[in-house]
């Protein structure tokens, strides 16, 4: 207990001291995480949009499909891209293997299917009358989807900072295809697994606060997104 | 007497492949106010969102002031300038009553002072003056559906579609949209009103077209009402 009490301590120490280790790890999670989750938002936005607006007829698979993508594991989906970007793999020539790209590659495709399931749930959500009602004023059809974006908007940020959320806090997609690198592609997450192993256990602790500092963050902006979306 | 605006030919409109309207033939013209009467599922709300134009029927001819209806999308952008449908519980969007009434009014390009006209002098009509800045969620079930009527008002439509307008709203509001809606008829605008009370043709002095199970069994004048005697229109002929 007194050993937890004194790593609590020095995990504290770390963070107030601005120790340069602990922050261009949090730097580097942070970053990765805002690319992938801007990278995912410009396909899965407009892919669950798509998705809960028009008829076709595989959309049932399509669901199927995204759904199942989001609970895929991220040491799976880094092992696939990993493959991908090796130095035998399609996309081995690219030679982005253990830097941040390879890091914002894996973990935009861990991102974009969750957030087109929110933005699928936020277009089925949103009340039918919406487009009909633009349409009948005159609008255009881009006016009428603009109008329909604009009533879901917070539904589509929920979308967003679920999945920037859902990125920033993996691990095995870091971890394979960022190598947890000092100073270059070492995440937060990988910094915790790799320090907590070494027995440098202030140091994990330091970073485990800094990651829940950050996900409170996110679930408050999300919960209060969510209170002004009640009518 | 105006030549017609629409003209129905054969139409037939469908959900899920069941029939929900038959019209062997329909002309309605400018100078008239219109009520669609009929039970619930006798295919009024179908009829006004074919003659919004929003939906395609599955057979038969559409002609708007005497052009034939095409279905395409550049048309179909054109024809809804010109007509606007008001629902029987209609949608306000996320903000201010403004920015409600002046939607349909923007999106046909209109800006500056004409705008700021329009939306004045449609929220006048529906007694709503001075709501500009009140929040549209935050109105009661009649001001919402003033609002709605103001923002349909505010596009300058050559025919106004409304969708049980009377439906569950107060002596006051509903007044004041009877009494709109003889004023409109006055300004040359085409109102066609579905309703499910069978008294309101009589009460604004309008044509009543009924229909029961998506067919139109009925086109009759007030005056014919009156004399009509067949049992369905009993309520008629006791008022």
């Amino acid at each position: 207990m007194g050993s937890f009490t004194q790593s609590v301590g020095t995990a504290f120490s770390l963070i107030f001291s601005a120790d340069r280790e602990v922050y261009a790890a949090v730097w580097t999670s942070v970053s990765t995480a805002a690319w992938s989750t801007v990278i995912a938002s410009l396909f899965g936005l407009p892919i669950g949009m798509a998705i809960g607006l028009s008829d076709f007829p595989l959309k049932r698979l399509a669901v199927i499909l995204l759904n199942s993508l989001m609970a895929m594991p991220t040491v799976v989906l880094g092992l696939l891209i990993f493959g991908l970007l090796s130095r035998q793999g399609v996309l081995g020539g690219l030679g982005l293997l253990f830097t941040p790209k390879a890091i914002i590659v894996g973990q935009s495709l861990l991102a974009t299917p969750i957030i087109a399931n929110y933005a699928l749930s936020a277009v089925r959500g949103a009340d039918a009358r919406i487009l009909p009602t633009a349409l009948t004023l005159g609008a255009s059809p881009m006016q009428s989807f603009t109008q329909l974006t604009n009533e879901i908007r917070f539904g589509m940020m929920a979308a967003v900072i679920a999945g920037y959320g859902r990125v920033i806090s993996e691990v095995g997609v870091a971890m394979m295809l960022g190598g947890n690198i000092l100073w270059y592609t070492r995440t937060m997450t990988t910094a915790i697994a790799l320090e907590t192993s070494k027995g440098e256990f202030a140091f994990g602790l330091a970073l485990g606060i800094v990651l829940m500092l950050i996900s409170f963050s996110i679930n408050v902006g999300l919960s209060s997104m969510q209170e002004e979306h009640q009518p | 007497m105006r030549a017609p605006v629409y003209q129905l030919a054969g139409v037939e409109a469908c959900y899920q492949n069941k029939t929900a309207l038959m019209v062997d033939e329909l002309a309605l013209r400018g100078d008239q106010l219109n009520v669609v009467a009929g039970l619930n599922g006798s295919g009024k709300s179908t009829l006004l969102n074919v003659l919004a134009f929003l939906m395609r029927p599955t057979q038969g001819v559409v002609k708007f002031s005497g052009k034939r209806v095409r279905w395409d999308r550049a048309q179909l952008r054109e024809l809804r300038q010109s007509v606007t449908l008001v629902h029987q519980d209609p949608f306000l969007f996320r903000g201010s009553v403004a920015a409600n009434v002046s939607y349909g009014a923007k999106a046909r390009g209109i800006s500056g002072y004409v705008l700021q006209e329009r939306m004045r002098e449609s929220l006048e009509l529906v007694g709503l003056s001075g709501f500009e800045a009140r929040n549209a969620n935050q109105l009661s079930g009649g001001e919402a559906r003033r609002v709605a009527l103001a923002r349909a008002l505010a596009c300058g439509p050559e025919v106004i579609l409304l969708d049980e307008p009377l439906a569950y709203v107060d002596e006051l509001s509903t007044r004041i949209i009877e009494t709109l809606l003889v004023t409109l008829v006055d300004r040359g605008v085409l109102v066609i009103v579905s309703s499910h009370d069978p008294t309101l043709g009589l009460r604004l002095n309008a044509r009543t077209i009924r229909l029961r199970q998506g067919r139109l069994v009925q086109d009759s004048e007030p005056q014919e009402m009156y004399a009509a005697k067949s049992p369905e229109s009993s309520v008629y002929a006791i008022l």
